[in-house]
């Protein structure tokens, strides 16, 4: 090795950085939404009443009624997902798979009238869920580059570690009267030294997540590639009762619903209905987790034409299994009350922030010469930057703009949100390639706040009637609005930048060279 | 309850350490600080931390108790870390803000 260690590391953690960095932003900012994904699909639909309680009598009938519905509407289908109703929403949401190949089907309905829920029809927050980990892409292809881009940006964290000699001394240096390169360095340092142990922790967790799907060797070699019978003999779902290939019929789930909350004390979630018209159907009932770092869902299975318990799953975890289900469980957070919550949330955005501030970094660090017109590569590098980092969100507020200014009965109306969600990403993307880049940066976050204030606008303007608990709902606008103020005093700053005296001089002595931006 | 005295204790702690560094003690004091000052703080600011991270054991648990005492350290580093950065002087009445804060949840949460 011809340079030094530390040199090497740079070279590793710029470059490394650089190419997975603008997929790690798209993942850190949904990532990061997903810690609300509750609160932001209740804010996508403004119609749902919430109820005090839900009793065991609802839950057992409100199966009843999901079975009625799905028999008529999925006989065909192998799997019925049946979510029912809580007290915050007081749905029953029904899910099932048809033949591979097939769309699967999904209806929101009334626990009370057996109806079609009356809800705008929208993916909510789920939307940025499914984006974390799968880009809107085909599973397996989200999965794969989501996953790849996490394990380089392992090895950028690692790299970054090494490359930063000065950690403890400059552990709370934040400087902003010094040229611009030095106080986006600071930026990104302190993010990423500060929230160290969020990054290393949620990135690892994160690949940990899909470590089956990554590295399925072992799983390949002593079960035959069957992941369910591993995941069923590690403790972690009830074991596979294949389809018995003759017909058969499911008995009432009421009654099962009523044993299984019996032998559980957890609040029950959902019911899994697998095989449902052969004579070896399988009825599990999937309950919340218990209060614990461990992401583990109690199960009850039952052999469905009888009604008969053949498995009860409850902890009992062995060491290895729960080593995973406790990073999975890290990694989403469900424990998190309120605070805690806000707190991984901040460390989101410290993460959003190191990335974003890397990628600026790159850029400012290798800005041209002024009178030097801009490298392809610069201007490529910059171009997806300003695209990325202020079209995502941009692409943000536009889902949830649309959410509010959709028709409420437009045709296929969950997935135009997305569209629009694209095509504000893409069309801030092309613009961002305009020839000034001080320009473009301001003008783009200036866009990015003036869609979350029109946001807010639109939310009161229209849906204000439909509010059931207004404090939350100005509560949810109000975080919006303070979104914008981020995204507006950015665009302010970006205007109002400029290197210290020494640099400037340097930078204007050429007076009528065309000026780069610093942003 | 708990991540309020994390916050507390760890914001002391780090400011503690924070005004060892000669350039962060004359950003907010004439000067900087003298070696037994330095030595002084920042034995205050690992012994702060170190009672942070205790408290968070006694008062959640083997479990919940290192997660909160890592998101409470984050939390209060960022607070810092933006402090001092914009208005270093403010840490003169902030510290004794965050003594109290701490001493008020710590009472809080034993009652």
């Amino acid at each position: 090795m011809k340079q030094g260690f530390r040199q090497s590391m740079a070279w590793m953690h710029t470059w490394s950085g650089l190419v997975v960095g603008w997929v790690l932003f798209a993942v850190f900012v949904t990532g990061t939404a997903s810690y609300y994904r509750a609160e932001i699909s209740r804010w996508m639909q403004p119609e749902l009443r919430r109820e005090a309680a839900i009793t065991p009598e609802t839950l057992a009938a409100s199966a009843d009624l999901a079975v009625a519905h799905l028999q008529a509407h999925a006989g065909g289908a192998r799997m019925w997902f049946v979510t029912l109703p809580t007290p915050e929403r007081p749905l029953v949401e029904l899910f099932w798979r048809n033949r591979p190949g097939t769309p699967p089907g999904h209806v929101l309905l009334d626990p009370q009238s057996g109806a079609p829920a009356e809800m705008r029809a929208t993916r909510g927050g789920d939307f940025f869920y499914r984006f974390h980990f799968e880009l809107n892409l085909p599973p397996l292809w989200g999965r794969w580059i989501v996953g790849i881009c996490a394990m380089v940006m392992l090895v950028a964290l690692v790299s970054g570690i090494v490359t930063h000699r000065r950690i403890f001394s400059d552990f709370f240096t934040l400087r902003r009267d010094k040229a611009a390169q030095r106080g986006w360095l600071d930026a990104h340092n302190v993010s990423g030294v500060l929230a160290l142990p969020f990054h290393l922790m949620i990135t690892y967790t994160g690949v940990v997540t899909l470590a089956i799907m990554y590295m399925p060797w072992g799983v390949t070699a002593a079960y035959r590639g069957d992941q369910q019978a591993f995941f069923a003999e590690t403790g972690q779902v009830t074991r596979n009762r294949p389809p018995a290939g003759e017909p058969g019929t499911l008995a009432p789930v009421g009654p099962m619903v009523a044993k299984a909350l019996a032998t559980i004390p957890e609040p029950l979630e959902r019911l899994s209905i697998l095989n449902p018209r052969d004579a070896n159907s399988t009825v599990v009932a999937v309950f919340e987790e218990p209060h614990g770092l461990s992401h583990q869902h109690p199960q009850v299975a039952f052999a469905g034409t009888s009604g008969t318990v053949v498995e009860v799953l409850s902890g009992g975890l062995r060491p290895a299994a729960k080593t995973f289900t406790t990073m999975v469980g890290l990694h989403e957070a469900h424990f998190a009350g309120a605070a805690l919550r806000g707190l991984f949330f901040l460390c989101g955005l410290l993460g959003c922030a190191m990335v974003g501030s890397g990628l600026v970094l790159w850029t400012v660090a290798r800005l041209p010469k002024s009178g030097v017109a801009a490298g392809f590569g610069w201007r490529l590098v910059h171009t997806l930057n300003l695209g990325t980092i202020a079209g995502l969100p941009a692409g943000i507020a536009a889902y949830l703009l649309a959410n509010r200014l959709l028709p409420l009965d437009l045709a296929g109306r969950a997935e135009r949100e997305v569209w629009v969600f694209f095509g504000a990403w893409i069309a801030v993307a092309v613009a961002g390639a305009w020839p000034a880049p001080r320009r473009a940066w301001r003008g783009a976050l200036a866009l990015v706040a003036a869609l979350f204030v029109a946001v807010v606008l639109a939310d009161v303007a229209t849906a204000r009637a439909l509010w059931d608990d207004p404090a939350w709902f100005l509560g949810f606008d109000a975080a919006l609005l303070a979104l914008a103020a981020g995204f507006a005093s950015i665009s302010y700053k970006v205007a109002r930048f400029a290197a210290p005296r020494r640099a400037r001089r340097a930078a204007d002595a050429p007076a009528a060279a065309p000026q780069m931006g610093r942003a | 309850m708990t991540l309020l005295v994390g916050l507390g204790l760890s914001f002391l702690g780090l400011a503690a350490l924070c005004l060892s560094m000669a350039r962060h003690h004359q950003a907010v004091w004439p000067g900087p600080p003298d070696r037994q000052r330095v030595l002084a703080l920042r034995a205050a600011g690992w012994v702060l931390i170190a009672l942070s991270l205790v408290a968070a054991i006694r008062l959640d648990g083997w479990n919940f108790g290192p997660v909160d005492w890592l998101g409470s350290l984050i939390g209060a580093g960022l607070v810092l870390i933006v402090v001092q950065s914009y208005r270093p002087r403010a840490l003169l009445w902030m510290v004794p803000a965050a003594a109290a804060v701490a001493v008020a949840a710590a009472l809080g949460s034993l009652a």
